[in-house]
């Protein structure tokens, strides 16, 4: 069953009075329950993407599906909420708050739920168990280390269960060590836990992981890499 | 509620920046909270005065006495009830620091014209017997610690009340039945001034009671027209002008300290504005990254306003609270006697406060609202 649909998408972006095509009449499906890495020389179009798909962006043309939901045409303000319930987001660099602890950065998305304090204790210390920080509940970004930040990153965007898991350059900020923990962390998310993810990498280590791979270069789909399930 | 932690752990991101910031508008509201007790203090004067009472001075300047030849003439002034008279001393009490206003005054008439000066029947009859007696207001009393019985001297400051020093006793502490009358000031009898004065028969102003008091203009003006053309000319006013025109001798007082004032607020605001914009501007990924975990944008409006808020509350707290406890009429003693010591009242405190929260909402509003335009893509892409 498709999770994700993307028909016909093109985006551009305005320069003064350039206009820089970034994506080209791009269509994907991709089911729930998938692994898809998406590769790409820098440039190609594979952030611009993935910021489709986590609505933080939009198409200049075509739509974007997620589920039910065609997320091209919601206001500003139902996308935030659209987001909250259903995109957990990995960025590269963690972007964790570094003023807010472990258990707070996790914690953050539930602030916009109406879940108690309880509830969101539960919560966050599941998702902090799930990816093996259950004892770092009380320290902060700097306390740890890049792998450790990226695995806390990752508690965060999966505390609200969200439907579909988007990751940029999840490792491309890791040594390889901590980067093979955090891909072993996302499989068993897709394995174990189904949740679809869609992984934007330009490392072919990680991209084997992926059960399947879409290469885009200057903006278009090249290659249909193939179905490693 | 919950987001009251994340305000709190925000606002404590630079801890320098935002002491800073926290003192500056501590400092504001202090400063505010004091300008504006002054003015209140003089506002409260007129507000009190008598509507009765009007006061004849020589026109040229307070400072130049009149004869006691004057009071007849205008206890003759048709409309005219009562007169009393007194003067500035201006005396020393044991170090020129130690100021407050002393009063040489006629005390029969005097008190009976001043009901607000509340003394119990024992000692009104212990001072009116007592040619070198005084009373003093219950705020003067506690500031030196005095008691009835005391005995204190007090130096003439004024060269024609003599060299030699006044030996007082006191016979009575007074309270102030209003705002008109100021509890730090000294009172005694002018005749005992008098008669070791070098000039005899001098008196600072006159103070007297109309029957009507919708015919104060008139009588002022009557008094006044007695004495044209004398070597003595008067200017007669009633008792709110009086006060008025003390209070313009210090310039345009509202203009002044309002000014002031509302300098050191907005330098504040841009303070604040300013430190809360540096904060976003350093805060853009985050930001972007809250965004892009769900925060709807009116959501992190209201974060960064909460956070201005926070900062400039608690700053206007700790002044407003300094305030309170520092600007009080005894500690400062300002006085003089012509106008009630002034202190930070609770309204006042009130007033910064709610200064504090304008300051906050304003210093926060443009940051806020750039924070909450962010455009999410934009502020990832600066970073990545």
């Amino acid at each position: 069953m498709a999770l994700i649909e993307l028909r016909d998408v093109t985006k551009s972006y305005k320069r003064d009075a350039i206009e820089i095509p970034v994506l080209e009449r791009v269509s994907i499906t991709v089911d729930a329950g998938d692994f898809l890495g998406l590769m790409g020389p820098s440039g190609s179009g594979k952030s611009t993407l993935l910021n489709l798909l986590a609505g933080i962006d939009r198409p200049s043309r075509g739509t974007v599906r997620i589920g039910d939901t065609e997320i091209s045409s919601l206001s500003e303000r139902a996308l935030a909420a659209w987001r909250a319930r259903h995109i957990g987001f990995i960025f590269q660099l963690y972007n964790l708050i570094p003023v807010l602890t472990a258990f707070e950065n996790v914690e953050l998305p539930l602030l916009l739920t109406s879940l108690s304090k309880k509830q969101r204790r539960d919560h966050v210390m599941t998702a902090l168990g799930i990816v093996g920080l259950g004892d770092r509940e009380k320290h902060y970004p700097r306390q740890l280390s890049g792998g450790q930040e990226q695995r806390v990153a990752i508690a965060r965007a999966i505390v609200t269960d969200p439907t579909l898991l988007l990751a940029d350059e999840p490792t491309g900020d890791l040594d390889a060590k901590s980067a093979g923990e955090v891909l072993t962390l996302l499989q068993r998310l897709n394995q174990e836990f189904k949740k679809t993810i869609v992984m934007v990498t330009h490392d072919p280590h990680a991209a084997e992981r992926a059960t399947h791979l879409l290469h885009l270069e200057k903006g278009t789909l090249v290659e249909q890499v193939g179905s490693r399930a | 509620m919950k987001f009251i932690g994340l305000v709190f752990k925000s606002a404590r991101r630079s801890k320098r920046r935002t002491l800073l910031t926290v003192i500056s508008v501590a400092l504001a509201v202090f400063l505010f909270a004091t300008l504006r007790s002054v003015l209140d203090g003089f506002d409260a004067v007129s507000a009190a005065s008598s509507s009765t009472r009007i006061v004849t001075i020589r026109s040229t300047s307070m400072i130049f006495p009149m004869p006691t030849s004057h009071a007849e003439a205008i206890r003759s002034t048709p409309g005219i009830r009562d007169v009393t008279w007194a003067n500035w001393f201006g005396g020393i009490y044991k170090d020129p620091k130690n100021f407050f206003g002393q009063f040489a005054i006629e005390p029969e008439s005097y008190l009976r014209m001043y009901p607000e000066v509340i003394l119990s029947p024992e000692d009104k009859k212990a001072f009116l017997e007592d040619r070198t007696g005084c009373i003093v207001g219950d705020g003067l009393a506690k500031k030196y610690a005095w008691k009835v019985g005391d005995r204190i001297v007090i130096q003439p400051g004024i060269p024609n009340y003599g060299s030699q020093d006044y030996p007082f006793t006191i016979r009575g502490i007074y309270k102030a039945g209003s705002s008109a009358i100021d509890n730090q000031s000294m009172l005694f009898h002018w005749k005992y001034v008098d008669e070791r004065s070098d000039v005899k028969g001098q008196v600072g102003w006159y103070v007297a009671e109309v029957a009507n008091p919708d015919q104060a203009a008139q009588v002022a003006m009557a008094i006044d027209q007695k004495f044209a053309n004398s070597p003595y000319e008067t200017k007669t006013d009633t008792e709110q002008q009086f006060s008025a025109s003390f209070a313009s001798m210090l310039g345009n007082l509202n203009l002044l300290l309002g000014s002031v004032a509302l300098a050191v607020v907005l330098s504040t605001l841009f303070v604040a504005g300013n430190t809360m914009a540096m904060s976003v501007r350093e805060r853009t990924t985050e930001i972007a990254v809250m965004r892009t975990l769900g925060f709807p944008a009116s959501t992190v409006f209201l974060l960064v306003v909460g956070e201005g808020l926070a900062v400039s509350v608690i700053g206007g707290a700790l002044g407003a609270l300094l305030a309170r406890l520092v600007i009080n009429g005894e500690f400062l003693g300002l006085a003089g006697g012509f106008i009630p010591a002034f202190g930070v009242t609770n309204w006042n405190v009130v007033v910064g406060l709610g200064l504090s929260v304008l300051i906050g909402l304003l210093a926060a509003l443009i940051p806020a609202t750039m924070a909450s335009r962010l455009k999410i893509v934009d502020a990832l892409r600066r970073v990545a």
